[in-house]
């Protein structure tokens, strides 16, 4: 099965080779038995892929080690979950799992969208099937997952343990499910580029495939903060990483593109920018990739130097001048149908919006790109860590917390005194009473106090058009509350779910900004001596040293050390963080010592212990944090994943994809702001 | 010009032994370097640099007394970049498990220095003596790493400026259109609508954005 899969690569990468050529031959030819070759062709890299990955699962779990990769990335003696995770662990197989994704989602695009979109399905073809060509060749000349080795090592090197972490298992799959994602709408732009069919037609693949990249790149950047959180143990969740900054790219162009596309729909407006955006998305994600895996960036991450990185630039610019190009000649294909009649409205609104979401994208790429920059001038290296993402970002974000309350509310066209009256009195004055409550409590940082404002505004807003609506179903239907709220819902998935992902994001903003609050100390204590500490709530707390304990299993030997804590003179209960040193058969030591992080989570915040080390037997070097809300990072992440899987659920998208350039009646267009939808 | 399926199986699976081969061929050259490659690959999470470490160190001022509470040292320890490879301050990384030697050295001085009664600033500038700017968490605001800070702001600020001339352009042209509509009386025929005059007209104070009806 191995060497079938060996052979079925490079069979990939000829089908990948012919699909492109047939399927662009075909579309610019017009023959018909090209571009159905082309598509076929495009269904058998599938196919090669699926038997290609098969055979390296297959030498994962039988543990071939006369496999590099295999030899590199498992050991005998780990567990099987994480033997199969392995599969995207390292440079060649996470390629060859980016190959597996992209052939997997071309075909179900091109097999779903070819009858509707005869025109753009072949250039589409033609160009998934040169980004498939791309990885294809990538992996089979640069990063070979079945290269073999000139011996068999008794055993294999291992995973590092951090890795070993359900969630480092699902985080990196679904980033690689989001960033794939964008390279069907991508295609799809460039098919509607070269055909000039730049209307309503590929807007409906596009967004649904922008949805799929959005949902799963919200998931994976969750799922990577909670690992950061519960795995390094540095304390937080986000640290302004390249590697995590370029997962968040994509998502923030995604993001804008999901706003602006509505604007399209309704009006016929930001053809261009659309398109743009799409592109945009899509370069991003190889951009993060190529940072991923270039080792120019300095990152905690690891693909470190390789060989690919060349690769990926060479494809990154190229796929940029290509895409320049196409815009640039099409420019007056992609007019605007209609414009903007005023300021404020909501295609003003959505503006402004993707004004931000594009401004806070380019902060952190300059930010990231920003270290090269400066070598490069003045040969010095220099770091830009969280103090200039977050001096340059938070008022950003904040101005973009303000949009997620306004944007859905504000009229349609042109929004009259009388309508944003309507609309955000109730939900200002909440906002500032959270304002008033947060400052009578005791809190005086600026930015903390507006964030809070604008998340009580926002949480109005939300509540208001939930409220509205279930309202007006109550007395039309008779319903009772719950099944009212349901049925809202239901009737609207598009609109309520884009709320619910709204209510997700509060969530986040509040929790950020709770984080501010966090109090952490260094101490070190022996066994039964204490440590005082206030947390931001104001609490006293007590932690009593109980003492280092170390013990030794088949893999691992590791110090554990106790702590009692007590609040306000109450027992608390017992907390414990361990280091750990992992080995080999032969007790070698493996990888460099880890830290098993203790933490105690409540709605109001996460007692953090971490084990830096043991001195002396019997005195512990800790740090003990006090971490604000942190609890609601992961709450907001599944709010808005809930919402992200109501709105892409398939019956919203059949009622909307009727919309296409319907020139919505004013009046239609303001009732759609002031009477709630879905009743 | 036509090729059966079998031929084109045939030409494919030819093609691919081929290739195989001669990949074969490259893999052998490459053989030696391999055992060294798995003992480099997935050894840590970056590669750590223990030796990074440079000695920063200044006399201590008279009558020295320490200049800060370790409350605030610790504040100070978030804005010098440990530098051993991580991205990570002083701060975090010693008190995290990166079995890191560098951050627990860059602490000590910074510990001897405080005691030395040298402040804050004059801290940051002895690090940056002995390191460059690479010290630091995030770019000095002079010089041209200044660039990093002006960019995203001007950047704003231009797209901002574009956005409101596009804004302002587009509002002209639409008060120009809504103006030509104006004086061009609109007369309903059986062909354009079935509504009636009243409806109409209803209708084209709604364009207009009147909605206070």
């Amino acid at each position: 099965m191995i060497l079938i899969g060996e052979l079925s690569l490079w069979v990939a990468l000829l089908m990948a080779a012919w699909s492109t050529t047939v399927s662009f031959a075909g579309a610019s030819m017009r023959r018909e038995e090209l571009i159905d070759s082309g598509v076929r062709g495009l269904y058998a890299t599938f196919a090669m892929i699926v038997l290609a990955s098969v055979g390296l699962w297959t030498a994962l779990l039988s543990r071939d080690f006369s496999l590099e990769y295999v030899a590199s990335h498992i050991s005998s003696t780990m567990p099987s979950a994480y033997v199969f995770t392995a599969f995207w662990s390292g440079q060649a197989g996470s390629l060859l799992f980016w190959a597996l994704i992209l052939s997997g989602y071309s075909a179900i695009a091109i097999a779903t969208s070819r009858k509707r979109n005869k025109e753009l399905t072949p250039w589409a073809t033609g160009t998934l099937a040169a980004i498939l060509l791309f990885f294809l060749s990538t992996e089979c000349f640069k990063a070979n997952a079945f290269t073999r080795l000139s011996f068999i090592p008794l055993d294999g090197r291992g995973m590092n343990p951090q890795l070993q972490n359900p969630g480092m298992a699902f985080h990196p799959p679904n980033l690689y499910l989001g960033y794939v994602a964008t390279a069907i709408p991508f295609a799809f732009a460039i098919a509607a580029l070269f055909t000039r069919r730049l209307d309503a037609e590929w807007l409906g693949v596009v967004r649904r495939w922008a949805l799929v990249t959005w949902f799963f790149l919200t998931i994976g950047i969750v799922l990577g903060m909670w690992w950061a959180y519960v795995e390094l143990g540095w304390g937080g969740y986000w640290a302004w990483d390249p590697v995590e900054n370029s997962s968040f790219l994509p998502w923030l162009t995604t993001t804008a593109f999901l706003h602006s596309i509505m604007i399209q729909e309704k009006r016929g407006m930001l053809r261009k920018w659309n398109v743009v955006l799409v592109v945009m998305s899509f370069l991003l994600a190889i951009f993060g990739t190529f940072i991923t895996r270039s080792g120019v960036i300095e990152s905690v991450h690891s693909f470190t130097q390789s060989p690919v990185g060349p690769w990926f630039a060479t494809f990154f610019f190229v796929s940029t001048g290509i895409t320049i190009y196409l815009v640039a000649t099409r420019l007056r294909h992609l007019e605007a149908k209609a414009e903007l009649e005023s300021m404020v409205s909501r295609e003003a609104a959505f503006l402004y919006n993707n004004l931000l979401l594009i401004g806070i994208a380019f902060a952190i790429m300059w930010g990231t790109i920003f270290p090269i920059v400066s070598e490069w001038w003045s040969k010095e290296k220099i770091t830009v860590g969280p103090p200039f993402f977050n001096t340059v970002n938070v008022p950003l974000g904040l101005l973009l917390l303000l949009l997620t309350g306004v944007g859905p509310l504000i009229a349609w066209r042109r929004a009259s005194i009388s309508n944003l009256k309507r609309q955000f009195l109730s939900p200002s004055i909440f906002g500032l009473i959270v304002g008033v409550v947060m400052i009578v409590a005791g809190m005086r940082s600026f930015y903390a106090i507006v964030c809070y404002i604008l998340c009580g505004f926002v949480t109005g807003t939300i509540v208001q058009e939930f409220y509205k609506g279930m309202r007006a179903r109550q007395s039309i239907h008779q319903e009772s509350a719950v099944a009212a709220f349901v049925h809202l819902i239901g009737r609207n998935r598009r609109r309520y779910g884009g709320y619910i992902v709204h209510a997700g994001i509060v969530m986040l903003f509040a929790a950020f900004a709770g984080m501010s609050f966090k109090v952490e100390q260094d101490v070190n204590l022996r066994t039964g001596e204490s440590v005082e500490m206030k947390d931001p709530y104001g609490h006293d707390w007590k932690f009593t040293g109980q003492g280092v304990s170390t013990s030794e299993r088949n893999d691992h030997a590791s110090q554990a050390v106790a702590l009692e804590a007590w609040r306000d003179g109450k027992r608390y209960g017992l907390m414990s963080s361990e280091k750990r040193q992992y080995f080999d058969g032969q007790k070698q030591p493996l990888f460099n010592p880890i830290t098993e992080v203790g933490i105690k989570t409540t709605a109001r915040q996460d007692i953090y212990i971490v084990l830096a080390g043991v001195r002396d037997k019997d005195t512990a070097e800790l740090r003990v944090a006090f971490n604000p809300l942190v609890v609601w990072v992961w709450l907001g992440g599944f709010l808005m994943m809930i919402g992200g899987l109501v709105v892409m659920w398939p019956q919203a998208e059949r009622r909307n994809a009727q919309a296409g350039y319907v020139a919505v009646l004013p009046s239609a267009a303001t009732f759609d702001s002031e009477v709630p939808a879905g009743v | 010009m036509t090729t059966s399926r079998r031929d084109f199986l045939t030409r494919v699976a030819t093609g691919s032994a081929a290739l195989l081969l001669t990949s074969n061929v490259g893999r052998a050259q490459q053989k030696k370097d391999v055992h060294e490659m798995v003992m480099k690959d997935s050894t840590n999470l970056f590669a750590m640099d223990q030796d990074a470490a440079l000695p920063v160190r200044l006399p201590p001022k008279p009558n020295a007394a320490p200049s800060m509470t370790d409350k605030e040292r610790d504040q100070l320890e978030h804005h010098i970049h440990c530098q051993c490879g991580c991205t990570l301050s002083v701060f975090i990384c010693r008190t995290t498990d990166f079995s890191c030697q560098v951050s627990p050295a860059m602490h000590r001085d910074i510990v001897q220095l405080v005691h030395d009664g040298y402040g804050a600033q004059e801290i940051i500038d002895a690090f940056v003596n002995v390191y460059g700017e690479r010290a630091l968490m995030a770019p000095k605001t002079s010089g041209f790493n200044l660039v990093a800070w002006i960019l995203p702001g001007a950047a704003l600020i231009a797209g901002g400026g574009a956005l409101a001339l596009l804004l302002k352009r587009w509002g002209e042209r639409s008060r120009e259109r809504s103006a030509r509509a104006t004086s061009t009386p609109f007369v309903a025929t059986k062909g354009d609508s079935d509504a009636t005059p009243e409806e109409l007209a209803r209708l084209e104070a709604a364009v207009r954005g009147d909605d206070k009806a």
